[in-house]
């Protein structure tokens, strides 16, 4: 690269912007993802899952085990799957792992059922237990050095936009984001799984009286959000890296993100997961040593004038 | 919450042994006939002292978690390989030694926690260990307050040896001055005068780019920018795409731990390394080992390689090897080695001073002096008595395109002698402690 004598030309201002508006909405997409299994289990369960991003980061691993086995001897017999195109196999990661996780998370459940109806102390404590056995878990079989997820060549490299480079990866996890956000609605809001689940977070004893087994509906309640949890992992794997500690990078924000969104508010969680990114995007390139913390700033900002969130639900209590 | 585990490193217990009782019986019989009829008696004295003395405590605070989580697990190695050898030929001084390691967790508050607890709680003798210059800084304030020998093992501030340096500490790594050193004047002849700074927002960092603009802004270079990177950053995005607007010629980053790492992969996704020079200050093996052939890009600084064509690397290797089979890290890197050469140092200063005696292994440490072939480098190395840090040879390195084996990822560019990148500005800024004015300790 020889030496030029000066910088080129500054664009103009908005043209500047724009790059990272849209990056901050693709960031907000993004978060979304990793917010919404934590939103399905805190609104619908009342419980806090503190092991979720621990579940963010099992996902990975499991998606890594399909998508490029070890190569020790032990997993010979996994050769032949070796030989299928990555893009098979990636496939196959995002569609297996987060059943695999999900499993994992009914197990959990049914340790958690007997804090339910206690001091919600309990359920915090069991499921910041089970974070440190899983991160522990992970620790032990694949090590603490980082990995990577091997990505089918349609969905790896850059794209142009305008003179700018965006990675394609970006662009399909963010599509990723928006549609699964989209389905995760039309399961909550079109279909009877969706209106039970929702009954049960609002009238446990209704719904029991009308002979649906509560039991088994927050089992799988839970189960899909560790599932999502995992879904969101393995989306992710490719941005952040895949190392055991990830999860406390994922569960801090989707905490942040459903309070300020409001507890129980689908569309509010969304809205505070695009905020959080086109604040955190535009700190970055603007004043790029409050980026991390500009999420926090903003969810002190607005808890402040709205303690419920931005879409939360008015409590009897408020006048 | 810190983790606390407690190793006594010797070879009685070698994983290799096919059947320890038997050979743990033989030995001892061996032994015991071998000491009362043949001696030699200094050597069987140390053994029997070594069985009834009061052990020698040695706190590791290396981080287990955090930023530098990785890195901390092989300076530990380093220290424990060390200490291993030691006690293999009877401990220090006829005690056995044990290594006491609390997970320090990439956090200044935990660090401070840690270090009283080891001295007040676990009568730790010595602290080794620090990868974050806050940490490092936090726990040799704590070290300073008892008198307690502190080893900065890993962490390059160069204010660790310059305002922050204290009459107990002594620092191993090269700093972000002597690393800028090497680096800077190379890298504007080779890439251009428009540089942007990428800074990890806490004071290795800002002293490290501090450093660099100095040094690059002396030789001609223009600073266009500097991005603050928060510390645990994982999404790039917004710093990319300013470099893509800003169209820097050279890259300056000072970015660590798993921070580096995610930035790595996000500039290799936009294809950034080929569009602009990058130089990363100092790279730790661990943040780099794993990582595709694509993703170690750029030039960096490094204080040690495992291929390195010196007498004493390989079998170095080979003993790592030996001692730590099926590592992820299958060969160590520059983090493990200082982690090692700063534990077998301190004790060796244990045994000729005669004493765990705080300012009697503080004398024997001030200005000693270390072969290169001693240490498995290019050039003698010595401990500044006026810093107390270590100065050492700092190699240039980029990826090595033509490896000789899997692990063989580093192209060595150049070495230069310690000589050549002194800090000089750590003697003006480090005002140690007077001998009297730092407490007396002794475990």
């Amino acid at each position: 690269m020889g030496a030029r004598a000066s910088l080129p030309a500054a664009p103009p201002p908005v043209t500047t912007l724009l790059p990272h508006l849209i990056n901050g909405l693709a960031l907000g997409l993004l978060f979304a993802l990793i917010a919404l299994g934590f939103m399905l289990v805190v609104s619908l369960m009342e419980t806090i899952n503190l092991a979720h991003g621990s579940f963010f980061a099992l996902g990975m691993y499991i998606a890594l085990l399909i998508v490029a086995p070890p190569g020790d001897p032990a997993w010979l017999p996994l050769d032949a799957w070796r030989g299928f195109p990555v893009v098979v196999r990636y496939a196959i990661a995002l569609a297996l792992a987060p059943v695999v996780v999900g499993a994992l998370g009914a197990v959990l459940e049914l340790a958690l059922r007997r804090t339910y109806g206690k001091d919600p102390l309990y359920g915090l404590l069991l499921t910041f237990g089970a974070a440190l056995v899983l991160e522990e878990g992970i620790r032990a079989l694949w090590g603490s050095t980082e990995k990577q997820l091997p990505l089918p060549q349609a969905i790896s490299g850059a794209v142009l936009l305008g003179d700018l480079i965006y990675s394609t990866y970006r662009l399909f996890a963010c599509a990723f984001a928006a549609v699964a956000i989209g389905l995760l609605w039309l399961f909550l809001e079109k279909t009877p799984y969706g209106a039970i689940i929702k009954a049960g977070a609002h009238d446990s004893e209704m719904v029991r009286a009308l002979g649906i087994d509560l039991a088994k509906l927050r089992r799988y309640v839970f189960a899909l959000g560790v599932a999502l949890a995992a879904l969101a992992g393995i989306v992710m794997a490719p941005i952040w890296g895949i190392r055991p500690h990830v999860g406390v990078d994922a569960v801090v924000p989707a905490f942040l993100i459903i309070v300020l969104g409001g507890v129980g508010s689908f569309w509010g969680a969304v809205i505070a997961a695009l905020m959080v990114g086109l604040v955190v995007g535009l700190t970055g390139a603007y004043a790029s040593e409050w980026s991390l913390l500009s999420m926090y700033l903003l969810f002190i900002a607005v808890v402040t004038f709205r303690a419920r969130g931005i879409a939360g639900k008015k409590s009897a209590l408020d006048v | 919450m810190s983790t606390e585990s407690k190793e006594v490193v010797s070879a009685a217990a070698s994983p290799t042994d096919a059947n320890p009782r038997r050979r743990s019986l033989l030995t001892a019989i061996a032994a015991g006939t071998g000491a009362t009829f043949f001696g030699p008696w200094k050597v069987h004295h140390a053994w029997a002292q070594a069985a009834q003395a009061k052990p020698l405590v040695i706190g590791l605070t290396m981080d287990a978690s955090g930023q530098y989580g990785a890195s901390g697990g092989e300076e530990r190695l380093g220290a424990t390989m060390a200490i291993k050898e030691f006690n293999d030929k009877g401990g220090v001084l006829g005690r056995r030694i044990e290594a006491l390691h609390m997970d320090t967790e990439t956090t200044p508050a935990t660090g401070s926690r840690v270090a009283e607890r080891l001295i007040t709680r676990n009568e730790a003798a010595f602290l080794i260990g620090g990868l974050h210059s806050g940490v490092a800084n936090a726990i040799s304030q704590v070290a300073q307050k008892y008198g307690c020998v502190y080893f900065n093992t890993n962490s390059s501030s160069p204010t660790e040896a310059g305002k922050d340096c204290h009459r107990v500490k002594f620092v191993w790594d090269g700093n972000g001055t002597n690393f800028a050193h090497a680096i800077v004047k190379n890298a504007i002849r080779a890439n251009g005068r428009n540089w942007v700074l990428l800074t990890n927002d806490y004071v290795w960092g800002h002293q490290t780019s501090k450093a660099t603009r100095q040094l690059a802004e002396a030789n001609g270079a223009k600073i266009v920018d500097e991005l603050m990177v928060p510390q645990n950053t994982r999404d790039f995005s917004a710093y990319l795409l300013k470099l893509q607007q800003i169209r820097p010629e050279v890259v300056a980053a000072a970015v660590g731990g798993d921070d580096i790492k995610a930035l790595r992969q996000q500039v290799v996704q936009l294809g950034l390394h080929k569009r602009m020079a990058w130089i990363n200050n100092q790279q730790d093996w661990p943040d780099v080992y794993g990582l595709g052939p694509d993703q170690i890009f750029g030039v960096f600084g490094t204080t040690w390689y495992y291929r390195l064509d010196l007498p004493g690397v390989k079998e170095f290797v080979a003993a790592y090897q030996k001692q730590f089979p099926g590592m992820a890290i299958r060969v160590p890197g520059n983090v493990y080695l200082n982690g090692y050469m700063a534990t077998r140092e301190l004790l060796r200063c244990v045994e000729e001073a005669g004493t765990t005696a705080n300012i009697a292994v503080i004398r024997k440490l001030e200005g000693r002096r270390m072969t290169a072939r001693d240490r498995l480098q290019h050039h003698d190395a010595w401990i500044d008595p006026v810093t107390h840090q270590c100065q050492q040879t700092i190699y240039m390195a980029t990826y090595n395109d033509q490896p000789a084996e899997k692990d063989d990822i580093f192209r060595v560019l150049a070495q230069v002698d310690p000589k050549d990148v002194v800090d000089a500005a750590a003697p003006l800024a480090c005002k140690l402690e007077s001998y009297d004015a730092t407490p007396a300790y002794q475990q």
